[in-house]
């Protein structure tokens, strides 16, 4: 089993000020689904706009956090635009996204690297 | 014999926790070493994981009124499937399934389970309810056709 954590943000240079990325590894399911949901309604309050999750160490996400992900969408639509962008290339973790819709509301980067080019595009559109 | 069909099972084991988010990682640890054993490919296995830990999720949302109640789980192993049965003492509620403009997420535990194991069967009576999930073991002409390509 691996136990879930989020890290702290990471700080990207020159990424912007509305850009935030959060790190979360592990398991993710309804005993820790509200810990991830406090941390990203915190950066969203913070500021954070173009949130990026980096689920790169993500071995399982539950319905529960796949809410979270789906409400997170609905937050920053209803806060006046925003974007969420996931980084993830764990097969069985995509296909949740997929059965479950959610890769038609957010975007699904293979890396970090990725997912900043895609928000820093949108910037200067 | 296996309460599903009547028929002598192979073999079949229980677990009893408390309805307490913390007993999930128990609830998928038992399933996943049961799945192993059986013989289930890694695929299978995590699908059948997934949809038990979906399963146990919601007997500990709505199935507890309390985190002194307990969740029933047991597990029987035919020759051709594997049955995860979860009791609770509570009275199931048909969330809608309308995708993901559903914040709340009533339906998705449901839906993620009907797609990840072949039979989803629930029983409600007045004393809770019971959901039973099945996955087929993948017959040995399904193995030769995924070793031949």
């Amino acid at each position: 089993m691996r136990t879930f954590y989020i890290a702290d943000d990471v700080h990207v240079e020159d990424a912007g000020p509305e850009v935030t990325i959060l790190v979360v590894g592990g398991e993710v399911d309804f005993e820790v689904s509200p810990q991830l949901k406090a941390r990203i309604m915190r950066a969203i309050k913070g500021g954070a706009r173009r949130l990026i999750l980096d689920l790169s160490d993500v071995t399982f996400i539950d319905s529960t956090a796949i809410g979270v992900l789906a409400g997170t969408v609905e937050r920053l639509d209803e806060s006046g635009g925003g974007a969420l962008s996931v980084v993830c290339t764990h097969e069985k973790v995509i296909q949740i996204f997929e059965i479950t819709g959610l890769d038609s509301v957010i975007t699904v980067h293979a890396s970090r690297e990725d997912a900043l080019a895609a928000v820093a595009a949108a910037g200067q559109r | 014999m296996n309460p599903r069909t009547g028929s002598p099972a192979a073999s079949a084991s229980e677990l009893h926790v408390l309805a307490r988010r913390s007993e999930l990682g128990v609830a998928r640890k038992y399933a996943e070493d049961v799945a192993e054993a059986f013989g289930l490919d890694q695929d299978s296995c995590y699908e059948f994981v997934y949809a038990v830990n979906e399963a146990v999720t919601n007997a500990i949302r709505h199935g507890a009124s309390a985190e002194e109640d307990m969740i029933h789980m047991s597990i029987v192993a035919e020759a051709d499937r594997l049955t995860f049965a979860v009791r609770d003492r509570g009275t199931f509620v048909m969330p809608e399934v309308d995708g993901v403009e559903t914040a709340a997420g009533g339906g998705r535990g449901l839906a993620l389970m009907a797609s990840l194991v072949d039979e989803v069967d629930l029983h409600i009576d007045p004393g809770g309810t019971t959901v039973r999930l099945s996955k087929a073991r993948p017959s040995a002409l399904e193995t030769a056709q995924a070793q031949a390509g």
